[in-house]
């Protein structure tokens, strides 16, 4: 089997049909779909680990590091790993009605952006890699906490309208998803500061190189206002004495659209200078790796 | 003889009008009996007042002596001081087997809003102990009640209705309240009364594992028998105000006739509590607690008896083909119980029947056996033999004539028939 022949369609596809055969269960409640479905969204994991074990084998980098096209499918990749082991937990738990969407977010946001290496990595090649850790990992946090906060707010809607739970839409309990979603905020929060630090002294590193860091710009900007944003979210949470799960959940939300809103307008609109050279999409990659014939099988 | 019942229930009316025409306590039926012997002399009365449902059984031995539907409700509109224009249409009435087959539905929970809830077979059972002790029943109400307590262990026996959630209890904590909090081990539940409701909600609760339960109740001793029936802790009723801040589940089941807990009140325990949910379960008809108080913050998840019936549509759903089951098994017992009743009232008749023929052939015999007095006594028992067999040959046909009228309603008109004929009187 040609490992190389794995495209971002392959675990795409499998992901789209797990939730269209998730989405099937409002019509008919169904253990056999719902074992498909998760057999689908395995088989879109393994086709991504190897997608991404490929791109990192022919760019010599570890996927963090690749581009900003390569974590955004580790960000995709690790929510899959978070629905995989939530699935396995519980079975009929209807968590892929709301993962399987921001995946599929994700890995359509990755089709978008330039998948070419930074530049700098080799400056700091250890810091970067630390750097894009926490960064990967609190954005991870904060997709985690929006999907919790989605469930929360459904799940408090149907109990405070007294309606019966639909079969087809299993959720945890208010008290589980609450302590979820603080604790996923709490923890994303520090790991995007750790991931803020991280940066900052990388960029006083690459003072004196080649490729100096200009904070002046927007994306920084950008960037260091979400931050401000979950940070202030982080220090409600933990101070106010009159925070309902439901305010929080909203907050939450609203948070976390906010940062993942920005991340990827900041990629689309190629404003991300710090992260990556100018912005060069799969696509255009493709054409050029083909003529090289270097990575021609990936998009 | 005749079998009635006029009620409203779950499926006819909605909780504000089935608590209109509550019966709360076991006074208020015992004043409910009274009122109707003196309006209804001459017939047998069974008052079933639960939470979802308001029955009133009654039984005559002459099917002439049954009050109509019209003045049933006007008892009801007097007793209650409701005009009975507001419920007459809300009141249903079934006679015959009609009747009879609705009290099996109910006691085998076909009827109830959590079908298979086994509830409803003690509180039929109590309400049934309460008209014997006022001996405001009878023989046909003891046979029909008996017999439907019989039915309600048949039906389930041999069905799977009872299988998973089957209390009203079960369903609110399963549904709602474990989509509430994750674990119960770590909550307090304050439970307010202490009657069969609190007790059975208490079970569902413990089996979740809840560990600090407190008991508060009007009557204190009810209150502390509770509370060690369930390692829990009783208090005065005084002491509400004290745990109510402090609860994350009420359940309240008391007999009140109004709210015990209106939005200024609840207003003042969430001002102490602060905005943790909290889970209120109002079992209690007439509601315990104001509904508007599910409305002061989105910490508050309040739920009563009407909120619960969409998970039992939901539950009725999945178990069609055990309803399918129990229904036949109910409808197999009406036609048993009304042949049963029928053929009982021409048991008198055949008796005395019976009895005219044999002493007839008995007062006979005696002349023979005067006339031939040669006769020994192996000779004497074979005519005595003979002379019964034929007795019961020639009286076969009628009576089982009689006995396949009985099948399909009242033989009134064969008794009238035989009585003639062979000059039998009451």
């Amino acid at each position: 089997m040609q490992f190389t022949n794995v495209t971002i369609f392959c675990f795409f596809a499998s992901y789209f049909c797990a939730l269209i055969l998730e989405l099937t269960q409002f019509l008919k409640v169904s253990k056999v779909v719902r074992w498909s479905s998760f057999a689908l969204a395995f088989a879109g994991f393994v086709a991504q680990t190897i997608y991404l074990v490929e791109r990192s084998r022919h760019s010599d980098l570890p996927p963090l590091l690749g581009s900003t096209h390569d974590w955004l499918l580790v960000s995709a990749w690790l929510s899959i790993v978070f629905y995989l082991g939530a699935k396995v937990w519980d079975q009929s738990l209807s968590i892929g009605l709301f993962v399987l969407p921001v995946v599929l977010l994700l890995i359509g946001a990755s089709r978008f952006v330039s998948d070419q290496p930074n530049p700098r990595v080799t400056i700091a090649y250890w810091w970067t890699m630390v750097h894009a850790s926490f960064w990967v990992l609190g954005i991870l946090g904060v997709i985690l906490a929006f999907v919790m906060s989605l469930m929360y707010l459904l799940q408090h809607y149907r109990l405070k309208h007294k309606k019966a739970p639909l079969p087809a839409l299993r959720m945890l309990s208010l008290e589980r998803l609450s302590r979820m979603n603080w604790w996923l905020i709490v923890s994303s929060v520090p790991l995007l500061t750790l991931g803020m630090v991280t940066g900052l002294w990388m960029s006083y590193l690459r003072a004196g190189s080649a490729e100096p860091v200009d904070l002046a710009q927007l994306d920084f900007v950008m960037f260091a206002l979400v931050w401000v944003g979950m940070t202030f979210l982080f220090g409600w949470l933990l101070v106010s004495r009159k925070a309902t799960g439901r305010l929080v959940a909203w907050r939450t939300i609203l948070a976390c659209a906010f940062l993942l809103v920005t991340i990827l307008a900041i990629e689309f609109l190629s404003a991300d200078t710090i992260h990556g050279p100018e912005k060069q999409t799969p696509q255009a990659s493709m054409n050029h790796q083909v003529a090289s014939n270097h990575f021609g099988a990936i998009s | 003889m005749n079998v009635q019942v006029v009620y409203c229930n779950h499926q006819t009316a909605d909780l504000d009008l089935r608590e209109r025409l509550a019966f709360p306590s076991d006074d208020h039926v015992v004043r409910a009996y009274d009122e109707l012997r003196a309006r209804f002399p001459k017939s047998e009365y069974v008052v079933i007042s639960t939470c979802n449902r308001i029955e009133l059984y009654t039984a005559q031995e002459d099917p002439d002596d049954t009050p109509t539907h019209d003045d049933l409700a006007q008892f009801f509109s007097d007793f209650h001081q409701v005009p009975k224009t507001e419920f007459f249409n809300d009141l249903l009435e079934r006679q015959g087997p009609a009747a009879v087959r609705h009290l099996f539905e109910v006691a085998s929970s076909i009827d109830s809003m959590v079908l298979g809830e086994t509830q409803i077979v003690n509180q039929i059972k109590t309400a049934y102990e309460l008209s014997m002790e006022t001996a405001a029943c009878g023989p046909l109400t003891n046979a029909l009640f008996q017999r439907a307590m019989e039915v309600s262990k048949r039906v389930r026996s041999e069905t799977k209705l009872s299988e998973g959630r089957v209390s009203i209890a079960s369903v609110a904590v399963g549904d709602f309240g474990k989509s509430i909090f994750d674990r119960f081990d770590d909550k307090t539940v304050l439970i307010l009364g202490a009657g069969e409701m609190a007790s059975e909600t208490l079970t569902y609760l413990k089996g979740e594992g809840v560990k600090r339960i407190i008991v508060c109740n009007r009557n204190f001793p009810r209150a502390e028998k509770l509370a060690a029936e369930f390692s829990g802790e009783a208090y005065a009723w005084e002491q509400l105000d004290h745990w109510l801040p402090q609860a994350d589940v009420i359940v309240s089941t008391t007999g009140a006739d109004r709210p015990i807990l209106g939005v200024e009140e609840f207003k003042a325990i969430r001002k102490k509590s602060g905005p943790k949910p909290v889970f209120i379960l109002d079992l209690g008809a007439p509601r315990d607690i104001h509904p508007d108080v599910s409305d002061l913050d989105d910490g508050i998840f309040l739920y009563d008896i009407d909120d619960l019936e969409a998970t039992c549509v939901k539950n009725r759903k999945l178990r069609a083909s055990a309803i399918a089951k129990a229904n036949a098994i109910i409808e197999a017992e009406t036609k048993k119980f009304m042949h049963e009743i029928y053929h009982k009232a021409t048991g008198p008749i055949i008796k005395r029947l019976r009895e005219h023929w044999h002493e007839i052939s008995r007062q006979e015999l005696e002349l023979l056996f005067r006339k031939v007095p040669e006769l020994d006594d192996a000779q004497r028992e074979a005519v005595e033999k003979t002379i019964s067999r034929v007795v019961n040959k020639l009286l076969h046909p009628p009576l089982e004539t009689l006995r396949d009228e009985a099948r399909t309603g009242p033989p009134t008109g064969m008794l009238e028939t035989l009585k003639r004929l062979f000059h039998i009187k009451d």
